[in-house]
């Protein structure tokens, strides 16, 4: 009897549940896609043509796709820091908070850091390099508070996003920070645009899409977290450090250092995407900014099951379905508020399905 | 108040003639293992029987059988006079046999009040009535416990006091405590047995499980010993002599286990005690001491030489200050007072990491949560430690740790699928085996510490363990072997010191003549 | 000067009642041991049906009626899935909140569709007979929603059931010590249960405060944060009733101060206010001010015998 060629290390029963684990959350969203077009034909809206509207805000123009997979690019970066973090067992709530720190640090050295002059390199990446810098001192800041004095990480990290986002709201109130000149009762609360030698140089020749260059950084962030997870050293002292604590420092390992580094390392991911959010496509720095990237990074995080490619997959659809959503208001008069709902109970019904897969795990 | 203690004493006067608790011909047998054959015994209203013997010998198992956590396979237990098959311990509860167990059930962020009151209260919560019936109990009972202090404050002896109190509160007929002093520093075990007696003067009967024969001498009435499984003899404490307990519990005749051992370890060369490596001591301890979160002392100036090539035996029941040592030695918590030294280099106050590096082996007691991550690789956990040798530019060379990995089980006898499976799915010889094998391969290697390095093995596992250590040490490493499993250390070791309530009572050589002093030592009959 | 303190006291109390409400449902929640980020999404829910239902039935009561009801169903799939189904609570929580956004969005745009600020019957401020036309008492304290009454009512019961009930030494034992709890015969899975939906009544009160008690109308998104800004009170409260209802009237304050400031000439960063929530639980979890821990088995699911 000739077997079918198979990977390596996996015997035709192991890729069965490879394929069952997957099905799962496949499964999930299936179901919430399905309710979500139940809700647009109970409303008493075409069906086709919501999905007409939908495909064409998602997919339907170059600009279309640019956004959604500038959107995706943010989530990513996010969702890649949490799987980091998740390795040695701690989880990151604070993806959010540590976004709007990359934004107000690139914004800052953007705007005073005197980049304007820089050469093109140079004048984009410090503020990107700042913005990591930034995250990566708010997600250390929760690693320091639990190996000090053993705060739990989802509560330190929850709080230190709060003060972040009001720390953008004080930044562009003020104009001691951040806050453009007022010159007329009319003035906005938001910073100066960025210059432009500081914003991120397109990834296409094409002039209506805004596809930038951090759809080819994102990619690197992910290759760099594959290896360092499941090739590295590092990676594999993280998941020593998560799963017995007591263990790894008897083996020697630096346990203390390796949390603070991965919370602050996750930090500096969200950091990084806060920073790409401003130079790549917002150019200047407001309030809310940053509104929901942070926990649709958690959810793309978690629901990858510690797979880079899982949290770039993961993103690229939640990307495109809020592209998609905004599309259908305009066009359908589906309100976008459904791809919130869709969104939701992909969710709830990815997290719910857990049993499902631990049931499968252990037959 | 005065008519209930009169129906209390003659409660006991009637149960006198009759035993509360029968056990006619019981015999529990768990897999290959026959934990207990035909044990017939009797427990009076009164009395104080102690259930004495070495580790393995059916203590345990009897203890679980009349509290419902196991059923017996055959014969037949009788409590108060009709036909006890307990369904499970909330029967046994129920119908009036309580058990203090060595791992506490209690909540340690709440009062001592509301931790008596879980599960027992319904509706309101009566703090005061509760608090003035803790009093009154623990007045009558010489329990010293403050019911408005919180669990998780008091020390390991209060705690276990909360659970006496736990089990009095539901007013059993029958306690059962199962090695309750093995728990607790020497200061509080006194005061314990005083309890113990008070609740058997109250007309209850008590089951004390213990290894020690001081205790016994204090508060038994009467004394059953168990060997293998089997009852050696039952008698009356008054006019027995301790003499004879202690040969009725560990002097017999050699076992299969000491003679396989002692012919498989003799093959293997001693080391020349003076010999003309680097060092002249392996491991110096001087003046450790050791004290609890409560200040409680739970190693008392332990002091000891280990020269290369040497194997220290270090006997002692489980609880008398083992723990505490293993933990200092393998740097993860230092000791209140005192220093030691490995290859002459100070390691007091080295973390985990310098002591590794300095050359010493740490085989720790509580594998699974020291020694191992069981959700890694076997050949991950086998150079946990070792890592840094197979990483270049921060990446890790899988092909090579697992060839490596190869190599040492093969060296070391591990058997597993591969080195991929998961370590956890391993029988725990082949992970002990792996541990071993990880900590003896360290490069340089002066001293190997291995504590408890045959719980749960079977005995295959076990002549594999020593063969290794003796290896080991034939090669210069010096050893310190902690084991409360006598037959192992005299088959393995040089000499044998012996550790009581934290201090080192004793030292006598390895020999299986010595058996009998040494087990005397070991149960603090000196 | 007066007069502005009780506009200060009274718009504190006010701003602190959904806080109130809300925090002290979800301390019940935490005490055994499960944190529901889905705060907000209860009470969003809550005050959308708490709107819908006053404006179907005309009835402010009915309104409320509605609300607990809607907020009360969000909790028990929360609590399924999170109890008895051991999914992860954060995520379900976050989950909720994005579909509560959504949902509450949705319905508002296809039932209310172009009426936008609908004004809805709502709950008649109770007027203490006698004290209430005190000077000063009288308008900052005495003149209050019925719900504000019946709330602090609610408080009051929550930390006599904590402290003096079997119901709540089960819910302290099982987010301290599950396994002992659950040695001492306690149902940890169904006193978890129980405590989530404690925490879905009373988020759905705290919501319906919002839309019923309050302004009278629904907005999209007008919980704005509130829920969370509970459940940080709850963690600068120690976890305790009454350090809670401190802290929320602290955080009622502080939003408050950001409107009377200005009006006595005093210039401070409002940010700087809204901050201070948040800066003061994350100075109580390390420890700075009175240390208090979290309930030992937070966020953790219970699998007997592991």
């Amino acid at each position: 009897m000739s077997t079918l060629a198979l990977p390596a290390g996996l015997d035709r029963n192991a890729l069965l549940k490879r394929l069952l684990q997957l099905a799962v959350p496949l499964g999930a969203t299936a179901a919430a896609l399905v309710i979500g077009l139940l809700l647009i034909a109970i409303s008493g809206r075409s069906v086709a043509d919501a999905i007409e509207a939908f495909m064409d805000g998602a997919f339907g123009s170059a600009f279309a796709i640019g956004a959604s997979i500038n959107r995706a690019v943010a989530l990513a970066l996010v969702g890649l820091g949490f799987i980091l973090a998740f390795r040695a067992n701690l989880t990151n709530v604070g993806g959010e908070g540590q976004i709007a720190m990359g934004g107000i640090a690139a914004t800052a050295m953007a705007l005073h850091g005197g980049v304007a002059s820089l050469p093109l390199g140079p004048a984009v990446l410090l503020p990107m390099l700042a913005g990591c810098v930034a995250g990566a001192a708010w997600g250390g800041a929760a690693g320091y508070l639990k190996v000090r004095f053993g705060t739990n990480e989802v509560i330190s990290t929850l709080l230190l996003g709060f003060i972040a986002l009001l720390l953008v709201y004080w930044s562009v109130q003020s104009e001691n920070l951040l806050r453009q000149p007022r010159t007329s009762s009319s003035t906005l609360p938001e910073s100066l645009p960025i210059p432009e030698a500081a914003q991120l140089p397109a990834l296409t020749p094409f002039d209506e899409s805004p596809l930038h260059i951090g759809l080819a950084i994102c990619v690197v962030a992910a290759i760099f977290t594959a290896i360092l997870l499941s090739r590295s050293t590092y990676g594999l002292k993280l998941r020593a450090v998560g799963l017995n604590e007591l263990a790894a420092r008897r083996a020697g390992m630096p346990c203390n250092l390796l949390l603070i580094s991965a919370l602050a390392m996750a930090g500096a991911f969200g950091g990084l995407a806060g920073a790409i959010m401003i130079q790549g496509e917002q150019y200047y720095l407001k309030a809310g900014f940053s509104s929901g990237y942070g926990f649709d990074g958690l959810v793309v995080g978690l629901l990858s099951r510690g797979s880079a490619i899982g949290v770039l997959a993961g993103a690229l659809f939640f990307g495109f379905l809020r592209s998609g959503g905004i599309s259908m208001e305009i066009m359908a008069q589906v309100p976008a508020a459904l791809t919130l709902v869709i969104q939701g109970l992909i969710v709830i019904a990815v997290a719910g399905s857990v049993i499902l897969l631990e049931k499968l795990e252990t037959r | 108040m005065g008519a209930a203690a009169d129906i209390t004493i003659d409660t006991a006067r009637a149960a006198e003639g009759r035993p509360l608790l029968a056990l006619e011909g019981v015999s529990k047998r768990f897999g290959k293992l026959q934990a207990l054959s035909e044990i017939s015994l009797d427990f009076k209203a009164g009395e104080v029987h102690c259930l004495l013997g070495e580790n393995g010998a059916g203590k345990s198992t009897l203890c679980n059988l009349i509290f419902g956590s196991h059923a017996p396979d055959t014969g037949l237990m009788r409590f108060q006079g009709r036909e006890w098959s307990p369904s499970g311990p909330a029967e046994a509860l129920q119908s009036g046999i309580a058990m203090v167990h060595q791992h506490f059930s209690v909540v340690p962020r709440m009062s001592v009040v509301e931790n008596l009151m879980l599960g027992q209260a319904r509706g309101r919560l009566r703090h005061r009535e509760q608090a003035a019936l803790i009093r009154a109990m623990t007045a009558k009972f010489g329990l010293d416990v403050n019911p408005d202090a919180i669990v998780g404050e008091l020390s390991v002896g209060e705690r276990q006091r909360v659970e006496i109190v736990k089990c009095l509160m539901r007013e059993p007929r029958l306690l059962v405590l199962d090695e309750p002093t093995a728990v607790l520093p020497p200061e509080e075990i006194g005061a314990l047995l005083d309890i113990v007696r008070r609740v058997a003067d109250d007309g209850r009967a008590v089951i004390l499980v213990t290894h020690k024969l001081a205790e016994i001498a204090k508060v038994a009435d009467r004394v059953s010993v168990l060997r293998g499984g089997k009852l050696v003899t039952s008698l009356p404490m008054q006019g027995t002599q301790m003499g004879d307990l202690v040969r009725a519990m560990v002097g017999r005749e050699v076992t299969s286990l000491e003679s396989a051992l002692a012919s498989s370890l003799a093959g293997i060369a001693r080391a020349e005690k003076q010999g003309d490596g680097p060092h002249k001591y392996a491991l110096v301890c001087d003046g450790i001491t050791v004290r609890d979160a409560g200040g409680a002392v739970r190693l008392d100036n332990f002091t000891l030489e280990i020269a290369p090539g040497e194997v220290v035996g270090l006997a002692g029941v489980e609880g008398n200050g083992q723990t505490e040592l293993g933990r200092v030695l393998a740097g993860l918590s230092p000791p209140t007072s005192g220093r030691f030294f490995i290859g002459e280099a100070e390691m007091t106050h080295a973390s985990a990491a310098q002591i590794t590096a300095q050359g010493a082996g740490i085989v720790p007691e509580d594998r699974h949560a020291v020694a191992c991550v069981t959700g890694m690789s076997l050949a991950e956990n086998i150079f946990l430690n070792k890592l840094g040798q197979f990483t270049r530019f921060g990446l890790l060379n899988r092909t090579a740790l697992t060839e490596a990995a190869k190599g040492l089980m093969q060296d070391y006898d591990v058997r597993a699928a591969g080195p991929e499976i998961a370590f956890g799915s391993l029988s725990g010889g082949n992970q002990q085996k792996a541990v071993l094998g990880r900590e003896l391969t360290l490069d340089p290697l002066v001293f190997l510490l291995a504590a408890q390095p045959t719980r749960g093995l079977d005995i295959g596992a076990v002549e594999a363990v020593y063969r290794q250590i003796r290896l080991a040490a034939s090669r210069g490493v010096g050893v310190l072997l902690i084991s409360s499993e006598l037959d192992e250390l005299i088959a393995a070791s040089d000499r044998i010191l012996v550790l009581y309530r934290g201090k080192v009572v004793g030292e006598k050589p390895a020999r299986p003549d010595q058996r009998e002093a040494i087990g005397a030592l070991m149960s603090g009959h000196a | 000067m007066d007069e502005n303190l009780a506009v200060f006291i009274a718009s504190t109390l006010r701003l602190a009642m959904p806080l109130i409400l809300a925090a002290a449902g979800e301390l019940v929640s935490e005490r055994a041991g499960v944190l529901n980020l889905s705060l907000e999404g209860m009470m969003l829910t809550a005050a959308f049906f708490g709107a819908l239902g006053s404006w179907a039935t005309g009835s402010p009561v009915l309104g409320i009626l509605c609300a607990v009801l809607a907020s009360f169903v969000v909790s028990v799939v929360q609590a399924v899935l999170s109890v008895h189904w051991r999914a992860n609570q954060l995520v379900v929580g976050i989950g909720f909140n994005i579909l509560a956004l959504g949902a509450t969005t949705l319905l508002y745009r296809i039932i209310f569709g172009g009426l936008s600020r609908e004004e809805i019957p709502g709950l008649a401020k109770l007027a203490i007979p006698g004290v209430s036309d005190l000077p000063f008492i009288g308008p900052a304290l005495l003149q209050q929603s019925v719900l504000v009454y019946f709330g602090l009512a609610c408080v009051v019961l929550i930390w006599w059931m904590l402290k003096s009930t079997a119901f709540g030494l089960s819910i302290r034992a099982v987010g301290d010590d599950p396994r002992a709890a659950d040695k001492a015969g306690i149902p940890v899975a169904r006193i978890r249960f129980q405590a989530v939906l404690i925490a879905g009544v009373m988020a759905g009160l705290a919501g319906s405060f919002l839309s019923v008690a309050d302004i009278n109308t629904f907005t999209e998104n007008m919980t704005n944060g509130a829920g969370y800004l509970a459940i940080a009170a709850v963690i600068f409260g120690g976890w305790t009733v009454w350090r809670t209802l401190g802290a929320c009237l602290l955080f009622g304050a502080a939003t408050a101060l950001q409107f009377q400031l200005p009006a006595i000439g005093i210039e401070m960063p409002t940010a700087l206010l809204l901050m201070l929530p948040y800066l003061l639980a994350l100075l109580a979890v390390a420890g700075v001010v009175g240390r208090r821990d979290p309930p030992t088995a937070l966020t953790l699911p219970f699998i007997r015998g592991k």
